[in-house]
């Protein structure tokens, strides 16, 4: 498997085919005189932005701390994962994960009191 | 039988984000600056965006994926970002100016200053998005805008000398002021080739559940819809190559639209004009609008479709809540809607090659396309409109300095 | 001591020969499995990153021929012949010369 041809910026879903992001970073675990493993995909804004540039998602970093918004990046650890043609499936409930934190907090704080939703 | 209403019906909904104030306000006024002579580039603009269309529909009908998830998927997030700030800043930009082209209408029907009408013409194209399902949207608005059809019959009874028609339909060069022709010219092309209708396409197929049966329905649809859009825009053109030009009349102001209509069915015309200009407008700001919320929740993996509840997709709808109030803020601003309808074609035209780029390669990867790949004909097409969008891309903002009205 | 590095940023890299010279720009991490886990097996360089992401299959690469694009072949690097230790300068831990040529053929489709 090639890692960038068939797992990063891949549609995320999880085990009931919901849409919960995208791969957006790949982590190796590295130990000497070993092959790098792969250890987990990521889901976040800081790993989108660091790949345009460290500093850009430094700087977002700190200013999402400022507003009190968690920036840690979303860890799926590889052996939840299967990867398809053009999709990764995790075996996970989105909802309970950080991936649709703003999802759920956009439903409940913004969406959901327009009447109509 | 069921086949037949499905295409006539894809036909009516493609016209609908053809023909828009972008197309409506180029074609009017290559006419009364240059008579018949500009034909060619709506018939070129036509062309080009059937072969985009086509491929669209037909990537989302047999990979199942939009172009934007495609993009990020095959070329990654850095490329996908500068894809993204382009599309959306362009895109808010000829939202602001259809937004423009409702309130001008209903400014038209009522006297009321168009400002005003901003912030209720908002309220109205949003409230359909977050209540309507993509079915209803799509063939409700699209019906309505039948009444665009005005302007075709209105052309046949002015009596244009159809054989300048067709001579018109062939490029030429310039008589006269030819920088104002060429920029007239690269507008028209940012009004014809707009990436939001193609992108629009491949979510829209998605959303009517298309699949790879659909391929031989999609291609007629396209090329239908895009050449039914293409004759209504040539129609308008020919109103005022026979209205405004032999006066020597530039159009400068919206007021002046109705005049396509009135000298042919009188008073009524008027009124055909308002609802031509005002449906077609709101149709194409609801498609510009999705479209916006389409490309950011394919290109960050989240849930979006129009036919589910806006509670089950907050993010998709938040984002097409803010991008309409954003669009709404440059009309309340007073700008001139015509204005911010030129600058945006123009800008439309100076960033196609960002969209139009990864087509050359989607529409040949097998992972996605499987034999559905394009043929020899597509890829010279894909080129040749890959190669025209970079010349569009280095002239256009010159050209708008130097030849813009 | 086991750390943890972040595979997308390698990506556009210039690896770094011995001599300090850059032989390309790192375009695609490859892996294969072993008792269930995905270990990375090779590293592919190409001497245009993002030319070669976007021309992984002949049309792509005829147009950008036709462009006057130019065609050269990249590397097979390794796992062991990599050095990560500091991300943003990936370094060659052998010569050149030890490095198998990655073919057209063997481009990522």
């Amino acid at each position: 498997m090639d890692l960038v041809r068939d797992c990063l910026d891949k549609q995320l879903e999880d085990r009931d085919h919901r849409r919960m992001g995208r791969v957006d970073g790949l982590i190796l675990e590295c130990e000497d005189g070993q092959p790098p493993r792969v250890a987990y995909v990521e889901v976040g804004v800081k790993t989108l932005l660091d790949r345009l540039s460290c500093r850009l998602g430094d700087a977002a970093a700190r200013l999402l701390t400022k507003l009190d918004i968690d920036t840690e990046p979303y860890r799926i650890p590889w052996g939840k994962l299967h990867v398809g043609l053009n999709t990764v499936r995790a075996d996970v409930e989105a909802e309970k994960t950080p991936a649709l934190e703003w999802e759920i907090w956009l439903r409940k704080k913004v969406i959901g009191r327009i009447p109509g939703a | 039988m069921k086949k037949i209403v499905e295409i006539a019906l894809g036909i009516v909904t493609s016209v609908g984000g053809f023909l828009e104030i972008g197309s409506i306000t180029t074609a009017a006024q290559a006419g009364a600056d240059f008579s018949l002579q500009l034909i060619w580039a709506i018939v070129l603009g036509g062309l080009c965006i059937i072969f985009l269309v086509e491929q669209a529909g037909r990537f989302a009908a047999v990979s199942g994926r939009t172009i934007p998830d495609a993009i990020r998927e095959r070329f990654g997030f850095n490329y996908f970002t500068m894809l993204y700030l382009t599309l959306v800043i362009v895109s808010l930009l000829v939202l602001a100016a259809e937004i423009g082209g409702v309130c001008i209408a209903l400014e038209l029907a009522t006297g009321i200053g168009l400002q005003w009408w901003a912030l209720p013409a908002t309220f109205v194209i949003w409230l359909v998005i977050w209540k309507g399902t993509f079915g209803a949207i799509e063939k409700g608005v699209s019906m309505l805008g039948l009444v665009t059809i005005c302007f075709v019959v209105g052309a046949f009874l002015i009596h244009p000398p159809w054989n300048q028609v067709l001579h018109g339909a062939v490029p030429s060069l310039p008589k006269h002021d030819s920088v104002h022709y060429w920029f007239i010219a690269v507008s028209i092309l940012g009004a014809s080739i707009s990436p939001y209708l193609f992108f629009f396409y491949s979510s829209g197929a998605l959303e009517d559940e298309w699949r790879e049966t659909h391929v031989g329905i999609n291609r007629v649809i396209a090329t239908g819809g895009m050449s039914f859009g293409s004759l209504i825009s040539i129609a308008v053109l020919i109103l005022a190559a026979m209205i405004f030009a032999p006066k020597g009349i530039k159009i400068e102001h919206y007021s002046q639209l109705p005049d396509l209509l009135v000298p042919v069915f009188g008073h009524k015309g008027f009124w055909l004009l308002v609802a031509s200009l005002g449906i077609a407008c709101m149709g194409a700001a609801m498609e510009i609008t999705l479209q916006i919320a389409y490309l950011t929740a394919q290109g960050f993996g989240w849930n979006w479709s129009e036919n589910q509840r806006p509670l089950d997709e907050a993010r998709f709808s938040f984002v097409y809540t803010i991008v309409l109030l954003l669009a709404a803020l440059v009309v309340l601003t007073g700008v001139d809607p015509l204005s911010v309808t030129i600058v945006s074609m123009v800008l439309t035209a100076a960033t196609l090659p960002v969209s139009i780029v990864p087509f050359l390669f989607l529409m040949n990867d097998e992972r996605y396309v499987r034999s559905y790949r394009n043929g020899w004909l597509s890829n010279a097409v894909v080129i040749f409109v890959i190669a025209l969008a970079f010349v569009l891309a280095v002239v256009s903002v010159p050209l708008q300095i130097f030849g813009g009205s | 001591m086991k750390r943890l590095l972040h595979a997308e940023l390698l990506l556009g890299r210039k690896v770094l020969a011995l001599n300090g010279q850059s032989i390309g720009r790192l375009e695609e991490i490859r892996t294969k499995t072993s008792r269930g886990y995905f270990f990375v097996s090779e590293f592919l360089v190409g001497s245009y990153a993002v030319l070669e992401r976007l021309a992984a299959w002949s049309i792509g690469r005829a147009v950008l021929r036709v462009l006057g694009a130019k065609r050269q072949e990249g590397y097979r690097i390794r796992w062991d012949q990599l050095d990560l230790s500091d991300p943003q300068q990936p370094r060659l831990i052998c010569s050149v010369d030890e490095l198998m040529p990655l073919t057209d053929g063997q481009y990522p489709t």
